[in-house]
């Protein structure tokens, strides 16, 4: 079995979906979990814009509603990329990988912007079509090889194919590219921080993680 | 000089959907020509659509009032497996018995190995599915609510 996640130290269990911590996920798992306390304690930046020319300044204030909801966002985004940290089932991570598409549009889609909202628009769209190869890669997995546990798929001498590898790294790449969409509309600063982060280093792990899983199966 | 020119291309967020597209056409034209795949007959989520069931377009799977064995990947995880699929009422066996007509009526008749896949032994998937779900229904109404 070629790994790069190194041997399992511990297996959690529910039914046959496994969730195993090897070297590789527990360090993703740990980044996760902590940057998913960072979101909870931290507060809102306030963004300050000087008026050129003059002595004049205006601060936007978030307002608590929008930031209890990107807060809930981030918390969400964050759980879901637990999750998808130490899934040891094809489909569960899937389905993980998707919930953390559908909170990165609610993060950028709760900053009331008119460029942000179209630049989440636009995110929105490339995560709704990357279901499809998302899904569609573990239902042509499943099909093929008659199970979806990883650690079986790494062991079994059923030869996954190729297609439904591709298809894997294609849907997970849609749902993980919203940190261009959220440097595009320059929210990095300001108007989303600090839940903004959350967005990329959700994609960053499921990227990390996608690799583990396709050259792993 | 075509560096410049695709990070140029790139760096419009409008062209992004265009890209993630053409992906999209080149991987499925690459499964298309990857084709045929064969499939794999040992399935363990097996599906069988039994025609001339009296439950015909939801028969759950397994026997009702009887012992059904239920195929997992991990059996020592799941030790109350093949236990919920006496699925129906007296009335409903002896609706599915003597008319042709039980099979409408799914929602009054959980059970079967449907129920033993979603609720058992991936239980932690319909957990997922209904998280997606309610995010996805958090961030619509947040943004139908919200005030201008």
């Amino acid at each position: 079995m070629l790994s790069i996640g190194g041997q399992d130290l511990f297996v959690l269990e529910f039914g046959d979906i496994l969730h195993y911590f090897s070297p590789y996920t527990l360090t993703l798992f740990l980044l996760a979990v902590l940057f998913t306390g960072l979101a909870i304690i931290s507060r809102p930046e306030e963004q300050i814009e000087i008026a050129f020319g003059g002595d004049a300044y205006y601060a936007k204030e978030t307002t608590l509603p929008e930031m209890r909801f990107r807060r809930f966002m981030a918390i969400a985004c964050g759980l879901a990329s637990i999750g998808a940290m130490v899934s040891g089932d094809l489909f569960n991570y899937t389905l993980f990988t998707s919930m953390v598409g559908i909170t990165n549009v609610g993060i950028v889609a709760a900053v009331k912007n008119r460029h942000v909202l179209n630049a989440a628009y636009a995110y929105g769209i490339v995560a709704m079509i990357a279901t499809l190869p998302l899904f569609g890669s573990a239902a042509l997995i499943v099909a093929t090889t008659g199970t979806l546990s990883i650690p079986a798929l790494a062991a079994g001498g059923q030869a996954v194919p190729l297609v439904g590898k591709a298809l894997l790294v294609l849907g997970v790449v849609g749902e993980g590219m919203a940190p261009f969409y959220a440097a595009k509309a320059e929210m990095f600063r300001a108007p989303g921080a600090p839940y903004v982060i959350m967005c990329s280093l959700s994609s960053l792990l499921i990227f990390l993680r996608v690799v583990e899983i396709v050259t792993t199966i | 000089m075509i560096v410049s020119r695709i990070s140029r291309f790139i760096s419009d967020y409008q062209n992004l959907v265009a890209l993630f597209a053409g992906a999209c056409i080149l991987i499925s034209l690459f499964g298309i020509l990857s084709l045929p795949l064969a499939y794999e007959e040992n399935q363990i989520y097996p599906k069988a659509i039994d025609r001339t069931s009296a439950l015909d377009p939801y028969d759950r799977g397994g026997t009702p009032f009887n012992t059904t064995t239920v195929v997992a990947q991990y059996p020592e995880n799941s030790p109350y497996l093949g236990y919920v699929t006496a699925y129906l009422t007296p009335l409903s066996k002896y609706l599915a018995d003597h008319t042709l007509h039980a099979g409408t009526t799914i929602v009054s008749h959980p059970g079967g190995i449907i129920d033993e896949i979603l609720y058992n032994t991936r239980g932690l998937d319909t957990v997922v599915e209904t998280s997606i779900l309610l995010s996805a229904f958090a961030i619509a109404s947040y943004l139908f609510r919200r005030t201008e």
